[in-house]
């Protein structure tokens, strides 16, 4: 890339380089404060906690670049989680069908939410806020108490480094292998979401339906008028959301060993995603931004708190200074609209 | 980047060949230590002993919800007891979080905590279930995890809780007590339960019933659901009245400030009244016992958290403990109110006034806690 490529990329991507670069900041400072920072154990602990909300926050990136928002992300998850605690056990084939049931069923109920939102011609907001209620019942219907069985060493494995993955399950020469050594201290579930992200978000961003979503976001008479499959791509955009946020359930099953129709951490997360969304730098008017982005904002809001634990703030008072670090750190993102020489440009 | 590189390896060698001894408490069997405060729960609970560790100690308390009065007055007693001359010198570091219903976080929390080489972690826990993980990590790296109030269905660690089945039990026993002394055999108890679905309110109501139907008197006895709330509960109490005319006890298990206000409202006669430890419902004990208001006022304490924390660094002392710690029921009667002792009549109505724990050295009091400033704890 050279130098003029990259300062257009950069231009064209203010928001997400901001929040690389905080992220950037905030993750090395975390690291060099704590007594064990950069080893291993911290990251395999980092990227543990990171997970479910990233997924959930990709999830709703889809959503927002539609211009919509999602208020099911965190009940799916949340659906999916409690599917998921009674379907990973037994044989490895059963484990492998469960994981397919779990990620099916988050699919199919977003699906159900972009034939809604095509089909019945509903708000996005108003129909998940509808259907979110949907899959909390499903939820407490199949954990109406909070439990489950889930195998042992998948969650061990899946919630360790490369290293424990291969010790697990006696692969690699049980992980002393020479080709696994360089990635025998990543941490497996940072692996997960790389290997989701790139799988999925990347080629879906390049297709024809992924470019529609953005069109769509940015101008939807446009995007009709040049004969964009617009119904198609609301379906889809909302399908691929359901699908991510259930990886973020499968995962938090596997991390918890159970299932919880917890209510207010569903909440909570469909609240945290939408800033995790803004924070990556995707804009809630739709067409700008992308799930990657939201990965970072998801791994900033996490970083935040993380602070709290090594250094000394009164527990009263965190969640008034973690409120501002998010508020200071979203406006970075406002910084453009100072520099623009006219206001119109910003509904561009 | 090199130095970097040897510093991850050196490192996960120590997390390898910490993984390959399994450390953990050991099975022993009891007596376990200062046995008037570290009560086990039954006579079937097994005992733990930990490795003997030198102090001072690093102690981290990891709360998930916060937000009503109950958990703030909890963090506060946490830090007022770190400050407490019988814990000062056993804890070089202290530290409280709060993390939300959020699984993860809390999970991630105590991990993290686990990784900087704190030596016990103190938890609320969000849910029942989901700590296998942080359980083995604890173990490997010979952290005492302590869970109170919420506690886990499991038997892998160390928890700390008040028994509520005897509190519901001593709840009616004590109305039951105070009608005979009154003469009355038969009539209606009012029983206002708490949050339906939930373990606590299953228990305190089974308790209460029991002791009722084993009790000589003819009790009818009415429910109504309160939620702990003092509000809620007002509404329910009254509409009982309304219904229901006159009760000759109410036995409740929360919300005792709306049962108060209830009763005072529909002109109710004073009859004897078990409840909760809300400082307004102790006021209103000790200004009407004289005109019949008998009260009991046992409570879920906030004070939990300073005999967690003491279990915690009794069991890093390497003494034996009780698996399930069932802290003894703080309880006063009417006759043994006194203002400035067991409650305060120039403190809020809706602070919890049992803190204090005699046979456990748990001696902070409720102005105590709440000259805890909202300064960094140093």
């Amino acid at each position: 890339m050279t130098t003029a490529s990259l300062g257009r990329w950069l231009s064209r991507n203010m928001g997400f380089s901001a929040a690389l670069l905080l992220l950037a900041i905030l993750f090395l400072t975390y690291n060099s404060l704590h007594p064990r920072g950069f080893s291993s154990a911290v990251a395999i602990q980092n990227a543990n906690e990171t997970v479910a909300i990233a997924f959930v926050a990709m999830a709703q990136t889809l959503p927002v670049l539609l211009g919509g928002l999602d208020l099911s992300v965190g009940a799916v998850m949340t659906l999916t989680n409690c599917v998921a605690s009674e379907v990973l056990h037994g044989s490895p084939l059963q484990i492998v069908f469960g994981v397919g049931l779990t990620l099916l069923t988050g699919t199919l109920f977003g699906f159900m939410n972009g034939c809604i939102v095509v089909y019945g011609r509903i708000q996005p907001i108003i129909a998940t806020l509808a259907t979110g209620a949907v899959a909390i019942g499903l939820a407490l219907l199949i954990r109406p108490k909070p439990g489950g069985n889930v195998d042992d060493d998948l969650s061990w494995a899946l919630t360790n480094s490369v290293w424990d993955l291969a010790d697990t399950y006696g692969f690699a020469e049980g992980g002393e292998a020479w080709w696994i050594r360089p990635f025998a201290d990543i941490p497996v579930p940072f692996l997960i979401v790389v290997i989701v992200a790139t799988l999925v978000w990347v080629p879906f961003r390049r297709s024809v339906i992924g470019r529609t979503v953005y069109a769509i976001g940015s101008a939807e008479g446009a995007a009709y008028m040049s004969g964009l499959p617009i119904q198609r791509a609301k379906i889809v955009a909302f399908t691929l959301g359901g699908f991510l946020a259930s990886c973020g359930g499968l995962y938090l099953a596997i991390q918890t060993s159970s299932g919880n129709a917890d209510i207010q951490q569903a909440g909570a997360y469909t609240l945290n995603s939408i800033a995790a969304v803004v924070l990556g730098g995707t804009s809630l008017l739709g067409g700008t931004g992308g799930a990657i982005g939201s990965l970072v904002g998801a791994m900033i809001l996490r970083v935040i708190s993380f602070y709290f634990r090594i250094l000394d703030i009164d527990p009263l008072l965190q969640p008034l200074i973690e409120g501002l670090v998010l508020l200071t750190a979203v406006s970075f993102g406002v910084f453009r609209t100072l520099r623009v020489r006219n206001q119109l440009d910003l509904f561009r | 980047m090199k130095t970097l590189l040897k510093l991850t390896t050196a490192l996960s060698a120590v997390v390898l060949s910490a993984n390959l001894a399994f450390a953990g408490p050991k099975e022993v069997s009891g007596p376990g230590a200062d046995p008037e405060c570290f009560a086990p729960w039954s006579s079937e609970v097994k005992y733990f002993q930990w490795d003997e560790k030198p102090g001072p100690y690093r102690v981290a308390v990891v709360n998930g919800f916060v937000g009503n009065t109950w958990r703030i007055q909890m963090i506060k007693t946490a830090k007022a007891f770190a400050e407490d001359p019988t814990m000062k010198e056993k804890i070089s570091e202290f530290k409280v979080v709060s993390t939300g219903t959020d699984a993860p976080a809390q999970l991630g929390a105590i991990e993290d905590f686990i990784n900087q080489g704190y030596d016990a972690i103190v938890t609320i826990a969000v849910s029942p279930d989901g700590f296998d993980r942080v359980i083995r990590l604890a173990d490997r790296n010979d952290v005492v995890l302590v869970p109170f109030d919420n506690v886990l269905d499991t038997d892998k660690v160390m928890q700390v809780n008040e028994d509520q089945l005897k509190m519901g039990r001593m709840w009616a026993q004590f109305a039951v007590n105070e009608l005979k002394k009154k003469g009355v055999t038969s009539g209606k108890i009012l029983e206002v339960r708490g949050l339906p679905g939930n373990s606590v309110d299953r228990d305190r109501s089974i308790g209460i019933n029991e002791v009722l139907k084993a009790s000589d008197g003819d009790w009818d006895v009415v429910q109504v659901v309160g939620n702990w709330d003092d509000g809620t509960t007002q509404k329910v109490v009254a509409d009982a009245i309304a219904v229901h005319g006159e009760f000759v006890a109410v036995v409740g298990q929360g919300g005792s400030n709306g049962v108060i206000q209830a009763l005072k409202d529909a002109d109710h006669p004073w009859v004897p009244v078990a409840g909760e430890s809300e400082n307004g419902f102790r006021k209103a004990i000790a200004e009407y016992s004289d005109d019949g208001l008998k009260g009991i006022s046992i409570g879920q304490s906030p004070g939990l958290v300073a005999i967690a924390m003491k279990a915690a660094v009794s069991a890093l002392e390497g003494k034996p403990m009780p698996q399930l710690i069932s802290v003894p029921l703080p309880v006063a009667t009417y006759d043994e109110l006194e203002d400035g002792k067991n409650y305060w009549s120039d403190l809020p109505d809706n602070f919890f006034t049992v803190n204090e724990f005699p046979p456990c050295g748990v001696n902070i009091s409720g102005p105590a806690i709440m000259s805890q400033t909202e300064e960094d704890v140093k």
